[in-house]
């Protein structure tokens, strides 16, 4: 016993440690964050004084979202946290086991679920508890403000585990919009003027935090029908050019997503083609013919040929995104608005370090962007799109029928509390 | 019905051995003739894989209840008794030789369905066998003389089954010898000395590239009929580039092979890949030997290693539940640090003060730095968070230089930013922490140790490298970079100067296993936009200049030898019909609205084309279901022409 009695002082002790550094770390995330009326992300810790600054709608919202949350995990605890003010920052629950006595800060109410379930008979349980305790409160959280197409908004809180198909399942529930694959979150940036949409795979919480303090970036949930174009309409990136691609039976798109999706690799389209280069620093935009290939954006340097071996890497894609921008005719003079640009998550301001590309029109635009999207992702971009047919398909039952669903899941009808009526109607 | 004398050759008595007559009637049947032989001969063995061939004629007689009559076999008929199965030299895609014994009476077809099962190889229809490439002796190479790796002795009776014993097949299991064998044929061949890469034979254009694919043999007709003899040297080499289900389990030798023909194709430019690319090829062949070096053999695919495995997983799950281990666990949390005096220099900030030394702390995926170690309890003077960053080495082993090139994501750029080390230990510490904190992992992560490791290996390549005199017995651990690149930058650099290149891509695929290793070099080759494609030079209906047909899996390309460029594709599944005019040597392809193209074929024989192209429809139409067996009458159909009706 009196090792295990060691053990557990030690372990309190190394949680103590935890917990304070914890603090110190969310206060700090705090200072960052200065909410702002258009958009914002904070630390959670900090709920209390971010919250006051919501508009009551956003708080509805907020709450909401807070509830269908513990409905679905809290259905067997008694610790009820449904407190307007945010009960989870005040003082840390207690939590009473038989015997040993233990204590846990309780940080957050998806945690208390952990201790419930089993009860823990052995040390062994004991420890694997206290991991994963220890693990869930290292889970960073983020409060989101979502606009919409018609400029209303949607505020609900992501935490780090969570990727963009998660959000835009909660955002459907949410909006009652018509379930498609089209629809995406797109992080807009004023100052760059770029907009990116993005991939369901990501985790939200990471792209987001890469926003700057005071950051104008705003997040919307828009349709966007070139999402997954590369699978709708494969024979436009597969067959680029063949002029008279417009339209092909199903069969056949099939076989082009098989061909260059179904293998062990995927195949990127073998796009090339005159693009528009701004050299750094210099005002004018030059013509250099640009090849894709899986590995990277290469072109062809003067004097030279198309052949693989002399082409010169213009930019390779693991540590780059692809935008779209708007209006680069006016702010960078270039010769048309159909530009992108590849730079890393992190910049959020003009730098030598962002490669902008202009190309002659706009469909040239779609298919550039849209190929590198296929050659960054590869075969996750396909399993996104299978993902995304698949919810579409069985979110598109007729809403009445869901409603009963859901209420079936629920069978603590205590707990199931409609928050703000229109959303269960 | 009149007798009459049949005087039939038998191998077995030698080559001046007079042939055999014997008394036979035209009623009488193939399997009596073989009886009154043997008979005749007087000899004690094994007769059972001998058959009759008619020299004149060019065919075999395997229907032993045919008479000779309707085989139309006359007195003045020269036939040969021989084994049907005979020692063939075939060069293997690594570049090692197997001596084996090869069916020379069936289609090619099924001779290399034999061959493929005896060096267990699943999906045999993909590969097939090609004439070599001559070689030009020179006196040099004369006492060079290769290594065979001899098969003859398996009996064909035991290759028919592949029962696993020890995860590989029974027959290799039967002395040590065997089992050297298929260490031959199931391990990744050490990188090949630079010397050896320069004096292949390398196509230097499109058009070359199209003379190899006209030495494929014909897979509807037999070894014999086509004027291979016993103990000749063949190729075999995968075919048709649409590898179907690989599945490193039981693909131990396919997966190696297949690695060993994309690896000469890239090191022999016989498929073009920009220099990053190469780059990478070259990180991953390192890598590759390096692990397949040091892994013990994943012979993989039985049961036990299975149950081992689970086996090591629950002891696993029992460890993390022990208390014992506990207090590691939290250990483990947490994280460990590194702690030392470095230098550091930020090349954009307009300060021309150049390097400074400092405390420096990396913990977790930061690095933090104080004025003095006395000081490092208080606040640092700046923390710089390396996730997302990246990482490039500038080391000279010969000058003592350590440098770490940071390349640090802000939101107003990057930042630069060096780390100067003083000895190769601090610096691969120093460097694998750095790694690891750019792809978001901590020094507490697993792989920190092997990073360093690997780390080290490439230091040491360098040093040998530098010391270019020093030519004694290189460790494995030293490569020469040459080994690892095509010719063309042989020229281009200096072994010193690849070294760089190659380690900064190394990076990404130092973690990889064997397999997965293995399995990314032949995406990365799977993704080249020429992958894929076989070369004819043809003459199109009505043009007057040769032009290159590219057959690739899913579609054909005709290439303007003038500019080099794709002036066409046509898609396989828009094909209505093809035909083949065998008289004018012609191929007519139908495709659907109404396009039509004939071309007459230069560099190979029409019937290698026709075979390419019904061989990939036939490839389309394996599916998961059906992928047991084989279906060869399918293939036959598709690709044998009106030879095979």
């Amino acid at each position: 016993m009196d090792d295990i009695d060691a053990m557990f002082s030690d372990l309190l002790g190394e949680m103590d440690h935890l917990s304070q550094s914890l603090a110190e770390a969310t206060v700090s995330s705090g200072e960052d964050a200065a909410p702002q009326e258009s958009s914002f992300s904070i630390g959670f810790n900090n709920l209390n004084e971010s919250l006051n600054e919501l508009e009551d709608h956003d708080l509805d919202d907020l709450m909401a979202d807070l509830e269908s949350k513990s409905t679905d995990q809290q259905s067997s605890t008694h610790n009820d946290t449904r407190n307007p003010t945010g009960n989870e920052t005040s003082p840390p629950a207690v939590y009473q086991e038989s015997e040993p006595v233990v204590t846990f800060p309780m940080i957050t109410t998806q945690s208390s679920r952990a201790v419930k379930m089993n009860e823990p008979q052995t040390k062994a349980d004991k420890i694997k508890v206290a991991l994963e305790k220890l693990k869930e409160a290292k889970v960073r959280k983020l409060i989101i403000k979502v606009l919409m197409s018609d400029n209303s908004s949607k505020t609900l809180m992501v935490d780090e585990r969570q990727t963009v198909r998660d959000v835009l399942d909660t955002l459907f529930e949410k909006t009652h919009c018509e379930n498609s694959i089209e629809w995406s979150l797109c992080e807009t940036n004023p100052d760059l003027q770029t907009e990116r949409a993005f991939e369901d795979h990501e985790c939200l919480v990471e792209p987001l935090s890469a926003w700057s303090r005071l950051s104008e970036n705003k997040l919307y949930f828009l349709s966007t029908p070139q999402k997954y174009m590369m699978f709708t309409e494969p024979q436009i990136f597969y067959m680029w050019k063949k002029k008279s691609s417009g339209d092909m039976n199903s069969q056949a798109k099939e076989l082009l997503i098989k061909e260059h999706f179904g293998g062990s690799t995927t195949i990127v389209p073998n796009l090339e083609g005159v693009l528009y280069l701004k050299e750094d620093g210099k005002k004018v935009w030059k013509p250099r013919y640009f090849m894709l290939r899986a590995s990277g954006i290469y072109y062809v340097p003067k004097g030279k040929t198309k052949s693989s071996t002399d082409l010169a890497c213009f930019v390779r894609f693991e540590k780059v995104n692809v935008y779209t921008t708007s209006s680069y005719k006016q702010k960078y003079r270039a010769p048309t608005d159909f530009c992108f640009l590849l730079k890393h998550p992190c910049i959020q301001k003009e730098s030598p370090y962002i490669k902008i590309l202009c190309c002659e029109d706009k469909h040239t635009l779609l298919l550039w962007v849209n190929s590198i999207r296929i050659a960054k992702y590869g075969a996750v971009l396909y399993k996104n799109y299978q993902a995304a047919v698949t919810r579409a398909s069985i979110l598109q039952i007729p809403y009445s029928a869901l409603i009963s669903l859901k209420l079936n899941h629920h069978l603590t009808p205590d707990f199931f509390n409609p928050p703000s009526g229109q959303e269960y109607l | 019905m009149a007798a009459w004398d049949l005087s039939v050759k038998v191998e077995d008595l030698g080559p001046d051995a007079p042939p055999v007559t014997i008394s036979v009637a035209s009623d009488l049947h193939v399997g009596g003739v073989i009886l009154k032989l043997v008979e005749k001969t007087q000899m004690q063995r094994n007769w059972s894989d001998h058959a009759l061939w008619w020299d004149q004629k060019q065919r075999w007689l395997l229907r032993t209840a045919w008479t000779l009559e309707k085989y139309g076999i006359h007195a003045d008929a020269r036939l040969l008794f021989m084994p049907q199965h005979k020692p063939l030299k075939l060069g293997l895609p690594s570049g090692k030789t197997v001596m084996l014994k090869a069916c020379f009476s069936n289609p090619v077809f099924q001779t290399v369905m034999g061959i493929c099962r005896m060096l267990n190889i699943r999906h045999p229809e993909e590969l097939s066998l090609l004439r070599p490439v001559e070689e030009k002796k020179k006196k040099k190479d004369k006492d060079m003389t290769e290594e065979i790796y001899d098969l003859t002795e398996v009996p064909l009776s035991s290759v028919s089954r592949p029962c696993l014993y020890n995860g590989m097949p029974a027959h290799f299991a039967d002395s040590e010898q065997m089992e050297g064998v298929y260490k031959m044929l199931s391990v990744t061949q050490p990188p090949p000395a630079p010397e050896v890469i320069a004096k292949q034979y390398r196509p230097a254009s499109v058009v070359d590239k199209s003379h190899i694919h006209g030495r494929w043999l014909d897979s509807s007709r037999c070894l014999m009929q086509q004027g291979i003899q016993e103990n000749d040297r063949l190729w075999l080499r995968f075919k048709y580039y649409s590898f179907y289900d690989i599945e490193p389990k039981y693909d131990v030798v396919r997966l190696t092979q297949l690695y060993e023909q994309a690896r000469w194709a890239i090191l022999l430019e016989d498929i073009d890949c920009t220099e990053e690319e190469m780059m990478l090829f070259g990180a991953l062949q390192y890598h590759i030997n390096k692990v397949a070096l040091s892994e013990p053999q994943m012979m993989s695919s039985n049961a036990a290693l299975d149950d081992l495995e689970s086996a090591l997983q629950s002891l696993e799950v029992k460890m993390e539940g022990d208390s014992s281990s506990a207090s590691d666990l939290l250990e483990n949390m947490t994280a460990p640090e590194l702690n030392d005096y470095l230098k550091i220099f930020r090349p954009k900030r307009l300060t021309l003060k150049g390097y400074k030394q400092y405390w420096f702390k990396f913990q977790d995926t930061s690095i933090s730095y104080f004025k003095s170690k006395e000081e490092s309890i208080g606040e640092p003077i700046q923390q710089i968070n390396l996730k997302g960053c990246e990482v490039a080495p500038d080391v000279n082993v010969a000058a003592q230089k350590f440098l770490i090139r940071l390349l640090i994501p802000a939101p107003e750029g990057m930042n630069e930013v060096y780390l100067r080390c003083e000895n190769e230990q601090q610096y691969a510490q120093w460097m694998a922490g750095c790694r690891l904190a750019s792809k978001g992992k901590s020094l507490a992560d697993s792989s920190f140790q092997s990073e360093i490791q690997s780390i080290r290996s490439f230091l040491a390549m360098q040093k040998t490298n530098s010391g270019s005199s020093n030519n004694s017995a290189a460790s494995d651990e030293s490569i020469n970079t040459h080994s690892l690149v095509s010719p063309r930058y042989h020229k281009k650099y200096k072994p010193k100067q690849l070294t760089p290149r190659i380690l900064d891509a190394y990076q990404n695929v130092a973690q990889l296993s064997l397999t997965d290793a293995l399995m990314r070099f032949l995406q990365i080759w799977q993704a080249l936009p020429d992958f894929g494609l076989s070369y004819v030079v043809v003459r199109f209906k009505g043009s007057r200049k040769d032009e290159v047909l590219g057959i690739a899996p899913n579609r054909l390309i005709r290439i303007d030898l003038g500019v080099g460029d794709v002036v066409k594709t046509w898609r396989y599944n828009n094909m209505k019909q093809w035909n083949v005019n065998w008289d004018i040597k012609q191929m007519a392809i139908e495709f659907e609205g109404n396009v039509n193209i004939a071309f007459g074929c230069v560099t190979a024989d029409c019937k290698i084309v026709h075979e390419f192209i019904g061989g990939y429809i036939f490839m389309s139409t394996r599916s998961r279901e059906k992928s047991d067996t084989l279906n060869e009458e399918l293939f036959h159909k598709l690709t044998g022409g009106h030879e095979a009706l």
